[in-house]
């Protein structure tokens, strides 16, 4: 092989280009009159437009110039850019909470604040600190301190009631002061502080309030019969405040208050029905049902034809926004609008979910895990405008541009030259919106798939599950490993291993669960421990990409039969993570499979495997009379 | 100035011209915390940062509050550079302001995030 300046007659400069749905690659090769290949220079892109469309020509171009650049050679000297065939892919997702907790009347204060007061069990009837004094003797009372009641002003108040034979036995603050009041008080109580909308808290009712100590959580009032025993419930009313406990299970401290009609539900929220249409069969199913039984129904309509939502939900409202986005891509000036039955909705993955939601008419800011599912859908189309791209290409370059094979064939072919790999070979994909899978027998026959669900679909679990609620700050918790700040000057690994520094960590990440960014340690704004921030990252993983890698690959492999795979070679975006190669490996050696991250071209990882395989088919092609095969 | 303190403890060096309001709010800011602070009067030591850091740097617990005749404060930990306080308040400081730079050098000693 030779890389000489200028070509002998006989030898072509090719150029194979992939435009994917977020990265543009090109790979540069000279190809001998025998069919050999010296591989010149490789480059990276972002799409531009969405993949298919006209509009991904600047990308297009920018990426063969950086890959001519890094080829030392010019434009001039293309003889042939090759284009993949890709029919666009657009995907979409929704969320759709499932559960919500509602508290009536004002009946519980189920928060934990950092530091609440004294410690302990105290029942008595609501009362505010400024009413005191008008207090009957031998009655006890829970003192409802309203905000702007200073720690020393308060606390005298209730010594001073407490003098006069008020039996105040526990103490519900609107600031943060539960501490300051409690070392103020002759007799100690326990105080439950940070109760935002305090005011909200019904006065002359039963009440109890609940400290446990450091360390420990309470115990009465998280026991139904504990709440049974302190207000003298029957039975039936029993059996009505369990959610009542079950909400302040975990907590360190609680109030609950006896209302008339007060209570604590859990609701579940018709979301309504997906409707999939696939096998010969209509199939419905209710979206609050999980994502078991919507996954169960999406395999018997498997080859999905389409699905619809139901309108005004947000399931159906993505799902028809999936639907006009690639409506709006495809439909050209001049030309027929795309018929709707070339723009169906071809696969959906469902993942049970949970979004911390604040409770509807709490007074401190509660907040629940609410159920939810995940909804991620793919549209694609039959038709393609990949041939518009390749002739604006080759306008814009000045050399001739020619659609050079289907995607997810050249994949697998540019996922050969990973070392040690052999038909019959699988390609993964792990993109952003779809995983693509592709099958190469050993007979040459290719099978290719794309399954809803990605890269994307990762960072938005992350985002609700841990209520971040930046889409950046999710990003950073999904590709970058986790560490815990121990002092200005060290922090400790997710796995336990310790850094340290010469230069002090800044004090907004003191403490804090970070993630470590190239630029540095960036704080992850949440209450989760570091293992909890990890177990919620590793299960987004497992849950889209596990579930999606073994979709993906029965639909490919001879008769569903995983066992018939030898060669799984992962590529794309998410193959370069730290830890989903790991997963889905583990996940496929049962299988006696043999999967790892693809090494194109033995250098170039997982990148640039459509973009070589081009290449490849290209000088592999018997007939090419110095014009190269034809469409 | 009295020498380091008998019980471990967050060492508040105060100027003599600090107001009253912002000792009396940092304090109940550490307290609140659970954790003990110990106030030093400091005739003459520079400006909140420079006390702060003096105090953390003779505190058993390597925490310092700082307070100065304007009403600043600041919060040092003894093994951070003399000019790199963890946090301090300006001079137009609140109540809430006061009360979380005791908060906060609390966290410090307790090790959880100061925000």
């Amino acid at each position: 092989m030779s890389t000489r300046d200028d070509g002998p007659p006989g030898t072509q400069l090719v150029v194979g280009v992939d435009i994917g749905n977020s990265t543009t690659e090109a790979c540069l090769a000279e190809i001998g009159p025998d069919g050999s290949i010296s591989y010149l220079g490789t480059n990276l892109t972002r799409t531009t437009g969405v993949k298919g469309t006209p509009d991904n020509t600047a990308g297009a171009l920018s990426a063969i110039r950086g890959a001519l650049a890094r080829g030392g050679r010019s434009a001039g000297e293309v003889h042939r850019v090759l284009l993949n065939e890709a029919t666009p892919v657009i995907s979409g997702l929704a969320m759709e909470t499932i559960t919500e907790t509602i508290i009536t009347e004002s009946t519980m204060i189920g928060h934990n604040p950092t530091t609440p007061g004294g410690e302990g069990l105290g029942v008595g009837t609501t009362r505010s600190i400024g009413e005191l004094g008008e207090q009957e003797p031998g009655q006890p009372v829970v003192c409802v301190v309203p905000p702007g009641w200073d720690f020393d002003d308060a606390a005298a108040a209730i010594n001073a009631a407490v003098g006069s034979g008020v039996e105040v036995v526990a103490a519900i603050l609107a600031g943060d002061d539960a501490v300051l009041v409690t070392n103020r008080l002759v007799r100690p109580v326990p105080v439950v502080d940070e109760v935002a909308a305090v005011e909200k808290v019904p006065l002359g009712m039963l009440a109890a309030v609940e400290v446990a100590a450091p360390g420990r959580t309470i115990r009465t009032l998280s026991n139904s019969y504990g709440l049974a025993t302190v207000f003298g419930l029957d039975p039936a009313e029993t059996r009505q405040v369990s959610p009542v406990a079950r909400a302040l299970t975990g907590n360190r401290s609680a109030v609950v208050v006896r209302t008339p009609s007060g209570d604590v539900t859990d609701r579940r929220i018709p979301v309504g029905e997906l409707v999939l249409r696939g096998a010969g069969k209509t199939l419905r199913v209710d979206v609050d049902a999980g994502a078991e039984a919507i996954m169960d129904a999406v395999a018997r309509a498997q080859p999905l034809d389409d699905a619809h939502g139901e309108p005004g939900t947000h399931v159906g409202g993505m799902l028809a926004q999936v639907r006009d986005t690639m409506a709006d891509v495809m439909d050209s000036p001049g030309q027929p609008a795309v018929p709707v039955s070339d723009i169906a909705i071809r696969d959906v993955l469902a993942v049970d979910t949970f979004v911390p939601a604040e409770v509807r008419g709490g007074l401190a800011g509660e907040v629940a895990l609410e159920n939810a599912v995940a909804l991620a859908a793919m549209v694609r189309t039959s038709r393609s405008r990949m041939q518009l791209v390749a002739d604006l290409v080759s306008e814009g370059l000045g050399a001739e541009a020619a659609i050079g094979g289907i995607e997810g064939e050249m994949a697998v072919n540019g996922a050969l030259t990973t070392p040690g790999v052999d038909r019959p070979v699988a390609v993964l994909d792990l993109g952003g919106g779809s995983t693509d899978a592709a099958l190469l027998t050993r007979e040459g026959k290719c099978t290719a798939v794309h399954v809803a669900g990605a890269g994307e679909l990762v960072t938005k679990l992350i985002d609700s599950e841990l209520a971040l609620g930046d889409r950046e700050v999710a990003e950073g918790v999904k590709w970058f490993p986790l560490a815990k700040v121990e002092s200005f000057f060290h922090i400790r690994h997710e796995d336990g291993t310790v850094q340290f520094f010469d230069e002090p960590l800044p004090p907004h990440v003191y403490a804090r669960v970070v993630v470590l960014t190239p630029e540095g340690p960036a704080p992850v704004p949440t209450r989760h421990g570091l293992d909890s921030v990890r177990r919620v990252r590793r299960e987004a993983k497992r849950r889209v990409f596990v579930v999606n890698a073994l979709r993906a690959l029965r639909q490919v492999a001879p008769a569903g039969n995983l066992r018939a795979l030898e060669f799984v070679v992962l590529l794309g975006g998410s193959a370069l993570d730290f830890e989903i190669p790991d997963m889905i490996a583990d996940a496929l050696a049962p299988h006696g499979i043999v999967c790892g991250t693809g090494n194109v071209l033995g250098t170039e990882g997982p990148r640039n495997a459509v973009a070589s395989g081009l290449v490849r088919a290209y000088a592999a092609a018997p007939v090419r009379a110095g014009q190269g095969p034809t469409r | 100035m009295t020498g380091s303190a008998e019980r471990p403890a967050v060492l508040v060096y105060r100027h003599p011209g600090t107001p009253p309001a912002v000792l009396r709010q940092v304090c109940a800011g550490a307290e609140e915390e659970g954790v003990p602070t110990e106030v030093v009067d400091a005739p003459d030591g520079g400006d909140a940062t420079a006390l702060a850091h003096a105090a953390a740097q003779a505190s058993r617990l390597d925490v310092g509050i700082g307070l100065d005749a304007s009403g600043a404060a600041a919060v040092h930990h003894g093994k951070l550079p003399e000019r790199g306080p963890a946090a301090t308040t300006g001079l137009d400081g609140t109540p809430a302001d006061w009360r979380r730079a005791g908060r906060t050098a609390a966290r410090v000693v307790k090790g959880l995030p100061l925000g």
